[in-house]
């Protein structure tokens, strides 16, 4: 009887909470409205009354910032390296490290943003990575105060990347991330192929299309009929994936690695479509296909391992297979080893069907501000001194090279040179020291994308790798599409749509490559596509466009 | 004198096959026979594993890629043991490890054997309250980040407390030592209480030094566990000073299988194929040398005879 006599009352206590959790939520909403802050409102101590760009940032008073360190174990983080004491002397700016391990290092930022508990910079952070967190409200919307970063909003008007950057935006029409921002998309990978045989046979190492290249593949062919010209690599997790990544902007589409969400904006319908299902993607598909009915491409390069493929290119048995320039180092040690006699050499990627396009992100890992450094005294310093560092041309050779006299030097032409005892990566093998190790520079958490600008970007890189970007240089930039970002009702709905949808292009992509399944039966995978959902997740992407360009012109 | 004859006596006889006692029958003699390739075949099995390990640890990367390594080291090389070992962070990490592993076990011990011991005893009140509190977060825990919040409010980040109190008492082994309290003779502690002693002196005097077996299991188990745990110092620490040498080796093994950008030296990717075995080797074994020390009190600690029924 007493447990009837209690039940009025805890169902008012019930309702009374639920009320409160209410009102407090949308107590929460109303503030995020707010307008894009004055300067007067961000806290002053420490910034610069005259920060513009060419402006060497330095705190009116010593501030010291917060920030999330990624620890790579090959170049532990110390205390006394010469950037920390650099930027004390120089800028009057110091850090208060709160350090992660890079093996868990994205569960460690996503339990520190998700339980309050982020410093005010989170550095090492890529694109789309910062979507999960928007909703937890700590992290700030840096969109709001771009204003107050004079070289970012210069080299992102310089460099055109207002489209990329619009693809970061949320649903609220802001972004949440800074991000490293590229001069230009720096071209990695392409077929490396053996260039004694290529001279033999007189073959063009800058073939205009792909279909001159399966020309001189064929030409290889015929004077070595028992092998195969072509076998490939990277198809441990789908077919192909970084082949057909590379060969897809050329063919006006996307694959493999650069597949993504499986949409492509069609400009004239002026909506998007799906990926897998267009007649660019099926072109794609041919043209491989084609290779590998000619006997041009082993069709082991859809099940081989990587070594097993680097192997056949070292031991003679095929003579072209794709790489990069890291990968390409790896293949002539392997050379060196099996003491095959032959050179192998990046050939320039060829235009296709689409045109001589080259797709890639100029957006990329960049860093995060939580939302507790907006109350901070030294907001607007922070601001400041985050865009001297990763987006000024003095900060980004800062972080890149060290400092001019000290650990590299410049001569008249601005090429720069290291000093005689400091090493990277081997360019300076006598250096006892290492620009990383022991001067904290050349660092992913201080260094965007090394450096940015195509100069820095190109200054520490072998005279083969300089060669084949600028080859590549003359390639067009592949459109970028609008934006069109979902609410988290829809990602949730459409990530189950995806997954389902890309699994079934990269089981048939794999068929039509080998030819398991005719490429006449082309319309029937098209409506299988179909029968999984491919139209209504257009459905909802295309909504979601078409809200975001009625809310943000 | 005569002893000895009987010995020696007692020698000849037993020297003698022939009149054995007792004959081993053909089944048995087929039975050892399987047994004993049985139990070689299984501590093979066990063994191959820590050897290849071993193996690996010393050999150079391009024959571990090729599958080549198996019981000894081929092109035998030092490098990665040179680099972890020769690094003063990875003796602070190794020596965080042992104080977090000794502080927290013992922390553990103490509440887990005291604990057990209340709610074993049927005559408490409230009993399966506190047992039910204790099965309770088997099942369900406040999750990662409200867990990480509370420790954090708590102020026990950057601490051993940190790792030592939220996971104090493992409710498994409390199960286990109440079910053996449980079986605990009364008779011996109501023999006890009859010669004056309190409940604490009975746990301290008469239960515990009976109690070695499950004590040392629970040593074992926990300090096992605290050994080989990396999560709670990853989440709780934000200094490398603080790390135990399991994050420090993780950390390793992310480092040489990453390719960051800026691709290592060639000392550096040299190391990516055995730097895992190292790091296992390292990790393993002194909580491998400590089996057999507490393995004995498993079987001398069987109460035969305490009391006469």
């Amino acid at each position: 009887m007493r447990t009837t006599k209690k039940r009025p009352l805890a169902i008012a206590a019930t309702a009374a909470t639920l009320a409160l959790a209410l009102a407090a939520c949308s107590g929460g909403s109303d503030d995020d409205a707010a307008e894009t802050p004055e300067v007067g409102e961000l806290g002053q101590v420490g910034a610069m009354a005259d920060y513009e760009v060419g402006t060497t940032f330095k705190a009116t008073e010593p501030v010291t910032f917060g920030l999330l360190y990624r620890d790579h174990p090959n170049y532990p983080l110390k205390d006394d390296w010469r950037i920390l004491t650099a930027l004390e002397e120089n800028q009057n700016v110091s850090f208060d490290i709160q350090s992660a391990p890079l093996s868990d290092w994205d569960q460690a930022k996503s339990i520190a943003i998700g339980a309050g508990n982020a410093p005010e910079i989170v550095s090492v952070t890529y694109p789309g990575q910062e979507v999960q967190f928007v909703a937890g409200g700590a992290i700030l919307p840096v969109s709001d105060y771009t204003q107050y970063m004079p070289n970012f909003t210069d080299k992102v008007e310089r460099w055109g990347l207002e489209g990329d950057l619009d693809r970061l935006r949320q649903e609220d029409g802001k972004f949440y991330i800074l991000p490293g921002l590229r001069e230009s998309v720096r071209p990695m990978y392409t077929y490396a192929v053996r260039a004694d045989i290529w001279e033999e046979l007189g073959l063009s190492l800058e073939p205009a299309t792909f279909d001159d290249f399966a020309a001189d593949l064929a030409k290889v062919k015929a004077a070595y009929p028992d092998q195969y010209p072509l076998s490939d690599r990277w198809s441990e997790n789908g077919p192909l994936e970084a082949t057909l990544n590379v060969a897809a902007s050329n063919f006006g589409t996307a694959a493999g690695w650069g597949f993504g969400e499986g949409l492509t904006w069609d400009e004239g319908a002026g909506e998007f479509v799906y990926t897998g299902a267009t007649d660019e993607y099926r072109d794609l598909l041919a043209y491989y296909n084609g290779l590998v009915a000619d006997g041009l491409m082993d069709p082991e390069s859809l099940i081989q391992e990587d070594d097993q493929a680097i192997q056949k290119l070292a031991s003679g048995q095929t003579f072209a297979q794709l790489t990069n320039d890291q990968e390409i180092l790896k293949v002539r040690t392997a050379f060196e080893e099996l003491g095959t006699d032959g050179d192998v050499t990046m050939i320039r990627v060829p235009a296709g069907p689409a045109g001589d396009l080259l797709a890639g992100q100029r957006l990329v890992s960049g860093l995060l501000l939580s939302s507790k450094a907006k109350d901070a005294d030294h907001f607007l310093a922070l601001l400041q001194f985050v865009d001297w560092l990763y987006y000024s041309d003095e900060g980004l050779e800062f972080a890149k090279w060290g400092i001019e006299g000290e650990t590299f030097t410049k001569d008249g032409s601005g090429t720069r040179t290291l000093a005689d005892d400091v090493d990277i990566n081997g360019l300076n093998p006598d250096g006892e020291k290492a620009l990383n190790i022991d001067f904290g520079f050349h660092n992913g958490v201080w260094m965007l994308e090394h450096g940015s600008t195509d100069d820095l970007d190109q200054s520490m890189l072998r005279d083969e790798v300089v060669d084949f970007v600028q080859s590549m240089s003359d390639k067009e930039l592949a459109p970028v599409p609008p934006p069109a970002p979902l609410n988290e009702l829809e990602r949730e709905q459409v990530s189950l749509w995806q997954t389902a949808l890309k699994d079934h292009v990269y089981q048939n992509t794999a068929a039509f490559i080998l030819g398991q399944r005719s490429l006449d039966e082309w319309d029937a995978y098209v409506s299988e596509l179909d029968s999984k959902n491919a139209q209504q997740y257009l459905d909802v992407v295309n909504g979601a466009q078409q809200r975001f360009a009625d809310a943000n012109g | 004198m005569v002893t000895v004859d009987k010995l020696t006596h007692l020698d000849e006889r037993l020297s003698k096959s022939t009149v054995r006692a007792v004959k081993d029958t053909r089944a048995y003699t087929a039975f050892r026979v399987v047994n004993g390739t049985l139990l070689v075949i299984i501590a093979a099995v066990t063994l191959y594993p820590f050897i290849n390990l071993a193996a690996q640890a010393f050999s150079s990367e391009a024959y571990i890629n090729a599958g080549q390594v198996n019981l000894w080291p081929k092109g035998f090389n030092l490098t990665t043991f040179d680099l972890v070992m020769g690094d003063r962070m990875f003796w602070r990490n190794y020596q965080n490890t042992v104080y977090y592993t000794v502080v927290a076990t013992l922390v553990a011990m103490v509440l887990t054997t005291t604990f057990a011991y209340a709610i074993s005893k049927y005559h408490l009140k409230g009993r399966k309250v506190f047992i039910g509190i204790a099965v309770f977060t088997m099942f369900f825990n406040g999750g990662l980040i409200p867990n990480y919040v509370l420790v954090n409010e708590l102020g026990l980040r950057n601490s051993v407390w940190a790792i030592a109190l939220p996971n104090a008492i493992s409710v498994f082994n409390l199960l286990v030592m109440k079910s053996f309290f449980e079986n605990f003779s009364t008779e011996l502690e109501e023999a006890a209480e009859i010669d004056g002693l309190s409940t604490y002196g009975k746990l301290w005097r008469i239960v515990l030094p009976l109690s070695k077996a499950v004590i040392a299991t629970m040593i074992l188990f926990y300090a096992v566990a605290f050994w080989n745990s990396w999560f709670a110092a990853f989440l709780y620490m934000d200094h490398r000073e603080l790390y135990p040498v399991t994050v420090y080796l993780r950390n390793l093994i992310a480092g040489a299988t990453n390719v960051d950008g800026a691709a290592g030296s060639s000392e550096a990717t040299q190391i990516a194929a055995n730097v895992k075995a190292v790091t296992m080797l390292l990790t393993v074994l002194p909580i491998v040398c400590l089996y057999p020390f507490i393995q004995r009190y498993f079987v001398s600690g069987v109460m035969l005879g305490s009391v006469k029924q």
